[in-house]
């Protein structure tokens, strides 16, 4: 009984998880800012959650900000196209690795767990470079 | 100043502009990390290591302070844009039960308020134990008291989709213990606000 009943526990854990792919939300948005996730344009509406593989994409006028699981921040500028082009973390271990290549546009980071994980766990890259994380705060901007 | 001096610098302006930077600032918390550039193959490191420094992202990365002029306006916009640290809270529960203690129950509504005070706010419930009982009871009672606040704050009107919950029983003690020791710091549930 006691193990069945513990057995329950654990399938109502498996089951009340959220979605294993989300690695995020967007916190605000303003003006022209969508997700492109494939071949759809998903709002960037506040909420919305964030998978691996994701595009943010801002226009003249939008803007946008989202947080990660790994407690991550990001603010996006107008004019910009930035992919998550992966992002894997271990709740339990607190590591992972994130990968953020920013296209073109401006990106302020305040980096989170991952990057504390390891040495360059955090990478985000540009046109013409590679940027190691080492735990911190930083702006990139990207121009054409 | 000559205007010689004056159309160097406005060329070295200009030169700036036209690349791609990045600026270190300082953490919210007064230190700084680093960040280090690379070529797009991940070879050739220049370090940033001061804060308030920005770098041209070009194959010799030129990094200079930021000066008395400081973060350009779109860059000053950009960062009050980001969105606010996450908070953390730790709620006490009395031995072997999902109940919290006195003193941690009114801490309820100051997360009610936080998740409020937050657009878009996700919600993740972690619950511990001490270390007495075995580790699979400890397990799941981590995890009722996880399920146990969520459902405080989904009947304070918060949508479930927002919380996750889960239980680490007693992996993760606040104060390290012998097995089988009572211990009222580490009958934990931490809740953090993003």
């Amino acid at each position: 009984m006691v193990r069945s009943s513990l057995f329950l526990i654990s399938l109502a854990a498996l089951i009340s998880s959220p979605a294993a792919a989300e690695i995020g939300r967007i916190k605000s948005s303003v003006g022209s800012a969508s997700i492109e996730r494939g071949s759809n344009h998903i709002p960037a509406a506040i909420g919305q959650e964030l998978m691996p593989g994701d595009w943010l994409v801002t226009g003249k006028d939008g803007r946008m900000s989202l947080t990660f699981v790994d407690n991550t921040r990001f603010a996006v500028g107008p004019n910009s196209r930035i992919a998550l082009s992966k992002f894997e973390y271990d709740k339990t271990k607190q590591n992972g690795s994130f990968v953020t290549k920013v296209e073109r546009g401006s990106l302020a980071v305040v980096s989170g767990r991952i990057a504390k994980s390891g040495r360059d766990a955090m990478q985000v890259s540009t046109p013409e470079s590679l940027l190691g994380v080492r735990g911190t705060r930083f702006i990139v901007e990207v121009r054409p | 100043m000559n205007g010689r001096v004056v159309a160097l610098l406005a060329l070295f302006g200009l030169a700036a502009c036209a690349h791609s930077s990045m600026v270190l600032l300082p953490d919210e918390n007064g230190g700084h990390g680093q960040v280090a550039i690379l070529k797009p193959d991940g070879t050739g490191e220049t370090l940033v290591s001061e804060a308030n420094s920005r770098a041209t992202l070009s194959a010799t990365p030129a990094i200079h302070p930021l000066g008395s002029k400081g973060l350009k306006p779109t860059e000053a916009a950009l960062l009050a844009s980001l969105p606010p640290p996450p908070k953390s809270f730790t709620l006490y529960f009395l031995e072997g039960t999902t109940e919290m203690t006195e003193k941690s129950a009114p801490l309820l509504d100051e997360i009610k308020a936080e998740i409020a005070g937050r657009p878009g706010a996700e919600v993740q419930v972690t619950g511990h134990t001490d270390t007495v009982g075995s580790d699979a009871d400890n397990d799941a009672l981590s995890q009722k008291r996880a399920e146990e606040i969520m459902s405080l704050l989904a009947s304070k009107g918060f949508d479930r989709t927002i919380m996750s919950a889960v239980g680490r029983g007693e992996r993760e003690l606040q104060v390290p213990t012998d097995d089988n020791v009572s211990s009222p710091v580490n009958r934990r549930v931490e809740v953090i606000v993003r």
